[in-house]
């Protein structure tokens, strides 16, 4: 019945490249599909695990847009960091569950972005213990970071923050964004399960949802260990 | 004190398959569901074109840490090693979408061999025997058409893929099928996504291959770990051009012409389960999280002569193993022993060594 | 912010322990809201004879006939009719409920909510649990009967003390609790451990953590002088554990240092009668606890169950060169003042503990697998910041130390037989892996409650449509 040669089959083929396909798409299409169909957002950050090596080297994207996102305000940012270069260290040291962190300006926001072990909550409170200023300095560089400070007295509701601007880790295996979608409206994963077909659109919807995402949890050189075995390890101490 | 299966070291007895209880009847029905009416019974029901390559594996300083199995603590084993396309059907047809596999048979000393068998596909479409039946069944081949341009236009608006249009001289293709059953099964979703995409690959040693069953590595000091193994390539992963027509057959002279140049070689990787993972269900890969150890290096540097003797008639089989791996209570593992035994049966292959009984 | 503290403006039970013989856990569904506010109402006024009175925690010349606290869960508070604008202060973890935070505290594979029995499989209507410990059963049937005219009971749980204070597995449990400067706790008159600030226990006092403290849920009089715990009913697989034992002692017979473990000349320092085998299964008891079944720290006295000259129960810290493996279950639980990874978190995660076995007698001479364990009450301020911190971080994952990490506490901990591993140490610093135990611990129900002040009650029964 269909013949893949007709002129029609091959148009429509190339449509996803065609300019106006695309304006319909961003402008009609999928405006109608977030109305009709809206999704949740997504929680943040690794989901728990029974797995200990989901429990290790996990990845904190953290985004934060800034109150001034002028030159001006991003240099006051930069300060605030840089002014704050013992307190971080010491706070690094001594929760001792973080591999890497680093702090980036991109476009508006101020991002934080690290790979540490262990539950998250643990990790943020354990700072706030002991870099609590820091925190503090860079909260109030953020958009609706007042509310926050002081950090110290404001621990759980840090925490809740954090992990609403931790961005949501895209599932390592696709299919499982159907299950999370489930369990973010209180439903039983996959019960009944979604048509396989649908992956595009719900895939589509979520981004419109969590802006931001992270493609799944991260790529590890040498998976399954925590920043403490490897400078046990290596003779560092810890 | 470890509740250690009560298994042989090489040959996995039919009493611990578990599962479904008619196993012998379910082996032969699967053989049977897997024939495409445009395949051919004197050739495999499935991975039915082939090349078989030889070579030898030599395995990493840590290696003998795991797994006191022979091929990881001898400097070099001999290897032969069948790649395959997954279609069963009669026609060649290397540049369609397609998973592939590569069935590594390892030479032991005393004439004793071990195999380990891989695909392109890091799962299976069903965690049991009878939900891969019913699988199958599904997804048995069936008149595909594609969609029609209007129909695609429908697809795209409701933010849908639409179909991809049939080959050239494609009639029949388990791909309805397959989406059908991923549509009422989560289970098969992501083999069934994955296998609809996953595309040619431009040669068979640009392919990670995975040997999806978890098996049991027992180390030096009796420890168990539970493993699962994938061949990464060295030369690294890369697939044909999707939008460019697909040739029929360029496989097999791709890899005469590289191996006659240089060999090909591939990283065998274990990645070692934990709490909670599934170690019995072959349709759920594991996050690519897990410890994963680099057990050695296999070096392929010729294409087999007698291509009839070393990859038609030759018959791998999941279940033959060596002392220091088992198979895990994976019911798919321990069904495709049987099955494959019956399939080289059927084809009148040189016997697999079960067949000696 | 901090006034003087008055302990009888807060429930029994939570700084001091009440040590009675039996407890009755009553779990209660709010069906008319009004009934139950005006319930609390009398209780906590306490001069109703119809009403079990709330035991606040008070110095008694003589012992009540029972002790009468509640604890309520989220879902209690909203049956309760707390506004939204009040119920949205409380933190997530508890808004959440313990089944919501299951993985995270290793409540999976046989522990997991979807087995729960019930009334715990439906944690939306378990709205308050309410305790009863008396030393008879007669005064725990009364105050059931007063309690049912107020609220749908959807389960009870009974619990006894074991003699000497066993607990199923055979240890003597329930030593050392965080202690206060501001009561009188004559259990704790010989302990020499750091005190603990209120704020470990109570909300609205500076918390261990400097500097830190916990949102005091609003309104004040609701959240102030409250608490949090986990209440947990935990099955513990004493035939399981005994063959376990069999199991490692039989293997560690053959161990090349195995003497290390246990003089073979000196076993009657571990127990009477006891032949290497015997002995072999204390030590590993021993070492997988951090205490002899006697109770003896294995820290202050590795060597012997018995020791010649007396040791203290709780006066003792771990360092670098500890005898107590780091694995241990006590020392997983709190790690005292020794070397942890997390250096600043050192005491800043205790919790009190309160419990009482619940199943029928154990004979290890003829072992049985019917259901017993534990009635746990773990309290703290935060449950967040203490009960799920040590459940995720420290007694599953072992993240406080890298010798230990991807290992779960040998008893508590989420072990399967494939995955789980012990190391046990050896004086010489070396060390044993026993591999190959599986769950001894396996979580049968449980719930997030909060444990109100006495003037939080008063708040509640005062509370409108």
């Amino acid at each position: 019945m269909t013949n893949p040669n007709s002129w029609l089959n091959r148009y429509v083929n190339t449509l996803p490249e065609r300019g106006w396909f695309n304006f319909l798409s961003r402008y009609v299409v999928v405006p109608y599909w977030i109305w009709k169909e809206p999704r949740p957002k997504l929680p943040g950050g690794p989901r728990p695990s029974p797995q200990p090596s989901e429990s290790v080297q996990r990845m904190m994207n953290l985004i934060m847009p800034l109150k001034d996102p002028s030159p001006a305000g991003r240099a006051r940012a930069t300060m605030a960091i840089a002014q704050n270069v013992d307190e971080i260290f010491a706070g690094l040291d001594n929760v001792g569950t973080v591999h890497f962190a680093r702090f980036l300006l991109i476009d508006d926001n101020i991002c934080m972005i690290s790979v540490y072990d262990g539950d998250f909550s643990n990790y943020i409170r354990d700072f706030i213990t002991t870099i609590g200023s820091v925190f503090d300095d860079v909260v109030s560089l953020v958009e609706g970071g007042e509310a926050l400070l002081p950090t110290e007295h404001n621990v759980e509701k840090f925490i809740d923050w954090v992990h609403d601007h931790d961005l949501f880790q895209a599932p390592d295996f696709p299919t499982d964004l159907f299950g999370l979608q489930d369990a973010a409206k209180g439903l039983a994963p996959n019960k009944p399960p979604h048509m396989l077909e649908s992956l595009p659109r719900d895939l589509i919807l979520q981004l419109h949802a969590n802006r931001n995402i992270s493609l799944g949890g991260g790529y590890r050189a040498y998976p399954g260990v925590s920043a403490a075995q490897v400078r046990r390890k290596f003779g560092q101490g810890w | 004190m470890l509740h250690v299966l009560p298994g042989q070291s090489e040959y996995i007895s039919k009493t611990q398959a578990g599962g479904d209880m008619d196993d012998t009847g379910m082996a032969e029905k699967l053989v049977r569901v897997l024939q495409r009416p445009d395949g051919d019974t004197a050739l495999r029901p499935v991975h039915t074109f082939g090349i078989s390559a030889t070579g030898f594996f030599e395995p990493s300083p840590i290696a003998g840490n795991f797994c006191v199995a022979e091929h990881f603590n001898t400097a070099k084993t001999g290897v032969i090693v069948r790649f395959s396309n997954g279609s069963g059907s009669a026609t060649r047809r290397d540049g369609w979408s397609d998973v592939r596999g590569m069935a590594v048979r390892f030479h032991l000393t005393d004439n004793r061999d071990t195999d380990l068998i891989a695909m392109t596909l890091p799962e299976f479409f069903a965690p049991t025997p009878k939900t891969f039946l019913e699988f199958a069944e599904e997804a048995a081949p069936a008149p595909y058409e594609g969609q029609t341009p209007w129909q695609k236009i429908l697809s795209l608006i409701q933010l849908k893929l639409p179909k991809r249009d049939p080959y050239p001289g494609e009639t029949i293709s388990p791909d309805d099928g397959a989406i059908r059953f991923a549509d009422q099964n989560a289970y098969a979703q992501l083999g069934v996504l994955q296998a609809a995409t996953i595309g040619a690959p431009t040669s068979y040693v640009r392919a990670a291959y995975h040997a999806v069953h978890t098996f049991i590595v027992t180390a030096p000091d009796k420890t168990q770990r539970w493993v699962r193994f994938t061949w990464q390539p060295i030369a690294g992963v890369l697939r044909t051009d999707p939008n460019l027509p697909p040739v029929d057959d360029y496989l097999d002279a791709e890899l005469q012409d590289r191996l006659g140049k240089e060999p090909a070689r591939f990283s065998l990787m274990m990645s070692i389960g934990e709490i909670g993972d599934d170690f019995e269900d072959p349709s759920r890969p594991w996050p690519p999280h897990r410890i994963r150890v680099m057990m050695g290096t296999l070096t392929l540097d010729a294409v087999s002569k007698n291509q009839l003797e070393l990859c038609e008639k030759l018959s791998f089989n999941p279940g033959l193993l060596t002392d220091g791996i088992e198979a895990s209570a994976d019911p798919v593992l321990h069904i495709r022993k049987e099955s494959y035994e019956i399939s080289s049966e059927w084809r009148g292959a040189t016997p697999c060594p079960f067949s000696q009984r | 912010m901090t006034k003087a503290f008055d302990p009888q403006e807060i429930q029994g039970n939570i700084l001091r322990g009440y040590r009675r013989n039996l407890v009755r856990h009553l779990i209660l569904e709010v069906t008319n809201a009004g009934v139950a506010r005006r319930f609390l109402g009398l209780s906590v006024a306490g001069d109703s004879p119809d009403v079990p009175a709330i035991t606040p925690d008070k110095t008694w010349p003589t012992k009540p006939e029972f002790c009468f606290n509640i604890g309520i869960t989220f879902e209690g508070l909203r049956a309760l009719r707390v506004p939204s604008r009040h119920l949205e202060t409380f933190p997530t973890e508890f808004m959440q409920g313990m089944t919501k935070r299951a993985i995270k505290i290793g409540d999976f594979g046989e522990s997991a909510p979807e087995h729960w029995p019930a009334p715990f499989d439906q944690p939306e209507r378990v709205h308050i649990i309410a305790s009863i410990h008396a030393d008879a059963e007669g005064p725990l049937d009364r105050a059931q009967a007063q309690v049912e005219r107020a609220f749908t009971t959807l389960g009870v749980r009974n619990g006894r003390n074991l003699p000497e204070g066993r607990v199923f597995f055979g240890y003597v449990d329930g030593i050392s609790q965080p202690r206060f400067n501001h009561i009188d706790d004559p259990s704790q008159k010989d302990v020499d451990e750091p005190i603990d600030p209120l704020g470990t226990a109570l909300l609205g006092y500076p918390t261990r953590q400097e500097g830190v403290t916990f949102r005091v849920p609003s309104p004040r009089d609701l959240g102030f002088n409250g608490s949090f715990n986990a209440f947990r009913i935990l099955a513990q697989d004493a035939a399981g554990f005994e063959t376990y034992l069999n199991d490692a002692a039989t293997e560690l017979m053959t161990h090349p240092d195995v003497n290390q473990l246990a003089d073979p000349h000196r076993l009657e320092r571990i127990g009477e009668g006891l032949d290497m085998h015997g002995a072999l299964r204390e030590v590993v008891a021993a070492q997988m606890c951090g205490r002899w079944r006697n109770g003896v720290p294995y820290e202050l006295s590795p060597d012997a169950q018995y020791p010649e000259e007396r040791v203290s129960l709780t006066n003792f810290d771990y360092s670098h060169r500890s005898r107590c493996p780091v694995g241990a279950h006590m020392r997983r639980g709190n790690p005292r003042g020794g070397p942890i990874v997390q250096r600043i978190a050192n005491y800043t995660r205790r919790l009190v503990r309160r419990g009482m076995s619940y199943g029928p007698d154990f004979d290890p001479k003829n072992p049985d697998s019917q259901e017993r364990g534990l009635l746990g009450n773990f309290i703290g301020a935060n449950l967040g910041a203490q009960f799920e911190a040590v459940m995720c971080d420290w007694i599953n994952l072992g993240l406080q130390d890298p010798r230990i990490t991807s290992s779960n506490d040998p008893l508590l901990g989420a072990n399967t037989p494939q995955t789980s591993w012990f190391d046990m140490s050896l004086p010489s610093g070396g060390t044993i892996r026993l591999r190959g135990f599986p769950r001894l611990i396996t979580s049968r129900g449980g719930a997030y409650t909060f444990l109100p002040s006495i003037a939080a009650i008063k708040h509640l029964s005062e509370l409108n449509d």
